[in-house]
């Protein structure tokens, strides 16, 4: 296929939003001033499990500077439950209310509000509300909460399966009775949490007069978010506005509305009074969102060749104590995805999500995490149960170019992809052959080197068409509007929720490209819901297809209508004849474009101060908008190599090395793509390698600072070496793919799946994250 | 809670702050003296995204008292571009790519500033044990550490110019 040239697309350049975060000028949540604010701070069960006996707040009420303590009881009178019933085969509708009035759930939930004049006096009250509490029995492990005497979570979940899903294609079990062999493998993925370094918070303003809120707080889904606020307030969507400032990270946990946030939204409306929140980190740690937390077992049916042939899932997943999200959306693109680059059609799953007396779970950053792990460490396993070379395997069964596009066992349609030319541009980085010498060699002196191959397929963007196959109500749009101002500037905006993604200069970029203007002379306003139309937000990898393809694509419209007006003038040809180009027109001559000395100030000023001059059927202005519904699905794919040294003394991993190649299509900046590239490989490590929310056996959240629960620093993160391919979508808009989420994806697999090589001369398979000293001394323990 | 007078020379310039003797020197710099650069992460000294400079060395706000520092002399991120102008370190940050979400960078800034007057030529080792007292969960670190050594290089390049 011919690759159309663009003229700022795929060129990397700086981002034009660091100054301002460069110089302390960036405007996160907190350093908005908003005079006369009271501050909040939320009680919280000390209990995984308690009934709320009483809640006395007499004492902390009389306290100096405080205004008022709310619990639930005063919070359900002034706003709506929150109702999780997507219409699912499997998944259980559940209910839960603003804050708990009965009963709390998981350690750190919140059972009162403390608003006060000040942050300092507001956490001296909240000491002093008296609640009683009485403890009840707690589930915090995920079979044990599947035990038919459990402790129900939830009333409405009984046996505390919250979701189970089963599916089948080809005929697995016939496939399975006839295989050479059965390779079981397990991979249990720890529970984690975002960590983004700005925690979460939120201000509300309640204009009395007008009836209206203005609710700021860091969000991914502006519109979504301003949705579910007005009606969980019982308000008109035409009284709210949200405000997204900067945000300071946010990984897939500033989606959901959260509790405390709307209570601070209620509390404005009935004080009549400005009232914000900022959570610490304890909060945040313990009570803001969990993820992951996930069981696999495959079993793969293989011939003696290594060849796939059938294979089956079982996952388990621990969803917590609430679902902010319906509970089987994550598990279920696990299960959907799995076979990624590989060719599989006789396949099944058996998935089950499970509650438990922790804090409840949201997307985070590559929900699917497990999946590449899963697969590529069910290649590794097959390699080593029939003493196959994992490279070998690999090759075997990855679909080949001819295969492609490809349908997959569970329907999806797999285009554009390039799995065998990422896997080989690995394979050769590494000059296998070469290390696998070097690697005898380390052994003969005791030294023991792995390396980890991991090959990814990334779902990036899910369209409407995806949604409603899923049965979930809800649309994978996103809308854009474009408005040339009279004098030539360009302002433009998307409903995305930027989080540090580097929005406003790559989506510059595709306005840039579509209009014929240098990026620079364009301006994108997001995250105010008053300004941006009314788009989907930020998830997933979404962004750049559907916000990118949006905003593109309405810059086509907007060219059009430039061009239009400009062939209105004397001695110019026909609009199909012209060009813009950095805000120029040109028009062909033969084959040569010249400058017709017209230029967008001159359009933009007949459309708004000349209007009547305009062509006929042309209406005044240069206003434009465009909602964009992106295919069912659109998909990227890399390849991740990992090498690591095992130091079978101490347990230690050092990383020595680590590549990646990696397909997304057209890149709106490749600077920013590898921005995106560098921070998801880094969070695939930092999972696999330390980071862990743990919960004692009463269910008390042990890991409540950041001195607990580690993530990774400077000194444990490698350099990755980038391969780039750019093998456009037929499918989208500027044949964006997506990306952003595959790399976590790949490290979790590269990583654990080069460990176990270092570690196969002593017979031991790690099979859990992290990947701690303990849990390496603990396996090689007796085998040394 | 009575509040205690003190002096804070923030960035040049002198501020008289009545506080009360538990607040952290990070809210009184967001809050008293209205300098939101200086971000707060974590409260317990482990992110450094509230590093400043105290008496030229670098330091977490969120440790310290603000009545600790009467009269200290205190740098803030904002004090670190000069007349619009990026220093060297800010400037290899943007060019580098060395920030995504933005909210850890101040931190760094503060900390290389000081680092990189104290030891001009670190090599990437270095640097990296350096940069482990603040956290970044955006970037994976490399074009932080591509950044701090372009700067260092610059600088001594600067430097040797005089």
């Amino acid at each position: 296929m011919s690759e159309p040239t663009y003229r700022y697309l795929n060129k990397a350049a700086p981002r034009t939003e660091d100054y301002r975060l460069l110089t302390g000028h960036g405007r996160y949540l907190d350093d908005i001033e908003i005079p006369g604010a009271l501050h909040v701070c939320f009680v919280r069960s000390p209990h995984a499990h308690a009934r709320i006996v009483s809640i006395d707040t007499q004492g902390a009420a009389q306290m100096p500077g405080i205004v008022t303590v709310v619990t639930g009881r005063e919070l359900a009178q002034w706003t709506n439950p929150m109702r999780v019933a997507p219409p699912v085969e499997g998944l259980l509708p559940v209910e839960f209310a603003t804050l708990p009035v009965d009963v709390a759930r998981f350690q750190g939930d919140p059972v009162a509000c403390v608003v006060a004049t000040d942050r300092y006096l507001a956490e001296d009250a909240a000491e002093q509300v008296t609640v009683e509490f009485e403890p009840l029995p707690a589930v915090t492990d995920m079979w044990q909460s599947l035990d038919p005497n459990a402790v129900q979570v939830d009333p409405a979940v009984p046996g505390n399966l919250v979701s189970h899903q089963t599916y089948s294609h080809g005929d697995p079990e016939s496939v399975n009775r006839h295989a050479f062999r059965i390779v079981e493998a397990i991979f249990h993925q720890q529970r984690q949490t975002h960590v983004p370094i700005e925690t979460r918070g939120c201000a509300a303003v309640w204009d009395a007069g007008r009836d209206h809120l203005t609710f700021h707080i860091g969000t991914q889904v502006p519109h979504p978010l301003r949705t579910q606020l007005a009606q969980r307030l019982k308000l008109s969507e035409s009284q709210v506005s949200v405000i997204s400032p900067d945000v300071g990270g946010s990984f897939g946990q500033k989606i959901a509305l959260y509790r405390e946030e709307l209570t601070v939204a209620a509390l404005a409306g009935y004080l009549k009074r400005p009232v914000r929140w900022r959570e610490d980190r304890l909060e945040n740690l313990t009570a803001a969102a969990s993820s992951r937390e996930d069981f696999c077992r495959s079993r793969a049916a293989v011939d003696e060749h290594g060849t796939l042939l059938a294979l089956d899932l079982e996952l388990r997943e621990d969803f917590g104590a609430y679902c902010f999200f319906p509970a089987n959306y994550l598990a279920r693109v696990v299960a959907m995805i799995l076979s990624g680059p590989y060719r599989l059609q006789d396949y099944s799953f058996d998935v089950k999500v499970v509650l438990s007396h922790k804090c409840g779970n949201a997307p985070m950053r590559a929900p699917m995490s497990i999946t590449s792990w899963v697969m590529d460490g069910t290649m590794d396993a097959i390699a080593r149960e029939l003493k196959l070379d994992p490279v070998e395997v690999r090759r075997r069964n990855l679909l080949s170019p001819e295969e492609l596009p490809y349908r997959t066992a569970t329907g999806e349609w797999l285009a554009d992809i390039t799995p065998s030319e990422t896997f080989e541009a690995v394979v050769a980085a590494f000059d296998y052959r070469a290390f696998r010498e070097r690697q005898q060699a380390a052994w003969q002196a005791g030294r023991y080197l792995g390396l980890g191959l991991c090959n990814v397929v990334e779902p990036t963007t899910y369209g409407s068409r995806f949604y409603k196959a899923a049965g979930i109500p809800g649309s994978g749009h996103e809308a854009s509007w474009i408005r040339i101002e009279p004098s030539g500037a360009v302002n433009a905006s998307v409903g995305l929720g930027p989080s540090g993604q580097g929005y406003e200069s790559a989506m510059a970029n595709a306005v840039a490209e579509g209009l014929g203007v240098h990026p620079s002379s364009v301006r994108i306003h997001m995250g105010h819901t008053d300004v941006a139309p009314y788009g989907m937000g930020s998830r997933g990898a979404r962004s750049g297809t559907a916000g990118g393809g949006a905003l593109y694509l309405c810059a086509l419209d907007a060219r059009r209508k430039v061009l239009a007006i400009a062939a209105g003038w004397p001695d110019i040809p026909d609009a199909e004849s012209l060009r813009l180009i950095d805000a120029r027109i040109e028009r062909l001559n033969g084959n040569e474009w010249i400058d017709t000395g017209l230029t967008l100030v001159d359009v933009a000023r007949r459309a708004y101060l000349d209007p009547t001059a305009l062509p006929q059927g042309l209406a005044p202005g240069l206003e434009f908008h465009l909602t964009y519904d992106p295919p069912p699905m659109t998909y990227s794919n890399s390849a991740h190599g990992c090498e690591v040294e095992v130091d079978v003394s101490t347990g230690a991993i050092r990383i020595a090395r680590y590549v990646i190649a990696e397909d997304c299509g057209t890149l709106l900046n490749p600077t920013v793509v590898e921005g995106q590239q560098h921070g998801a490989v880094a969070m695939g490590l930092s999972g696999a390698l330390f980071e862990h929310m743990r919960y004692d056996e009463t269910g008390q959240n042990v890991t409540g600072s950041l001195a607990d629960y580690l993530i990774a620093t400077s000194t444990e993160l490698p350099n990755l070496e980038i391969i780039p391919l750019h093998t456009p979508s037929r499918a989208t808009a500027a044949g964006i793919k997506g990306m952003a989420e595959g790399g976590v994806m790949g490290a979790l697999g590269a990583l654990t799946n080069a460990v176990n090589d270092a570690l196969a001369p002593f017979g031991v398979v790690a099979d859990r994250h992290p990947l701690t000293p303990m849990l390496l001394r603990d396996l090689l323990r007796d085998k040394l | 809670m009575a509040k205690t007078v003190i002096y804070l020379d923030v960035n040049g310039v002198r501020h008289e702050v009545h506080c009360e003797p538990r607040k952290l020197l990070s809210d009184v710099l967001r809050e008293d003296c209205r300098l939101t650069g200086t971000h707060v992460g974590c409260e317990h000294g482990v992110c450094g995204a509230c590093t400043v400079l105290i008496n030229d060395r670098p330091a977490r706000a969120c440790l310290a008292y603000a009545v600790q520092m009467d009269e200290a002399r205190i740098m803030t991120i904002e004090a670190v571009a000069q007349d619009g102008r990026l220093s060297p370190l800010q400037q290899a940050l943007h060019e580098c790519h060395g920030l995504q979400c933005g909210f850890c960078t101040p931190g760094i800034v503060m900390t290389f500033e000081a680092y990189l007057r104290e030891n001009p030529s670190p090599s990437e080792a270095e640097v990296r044990e350096a940069l482990s007292g603040n956290l970044c969960r955006c970037t994976g670190y490399q074009n932080i550490v591509r950044a701090i050594l372009l700067a260092a290089e610059r600088l001594r390049a600067e430097t040797a110019d005089v």
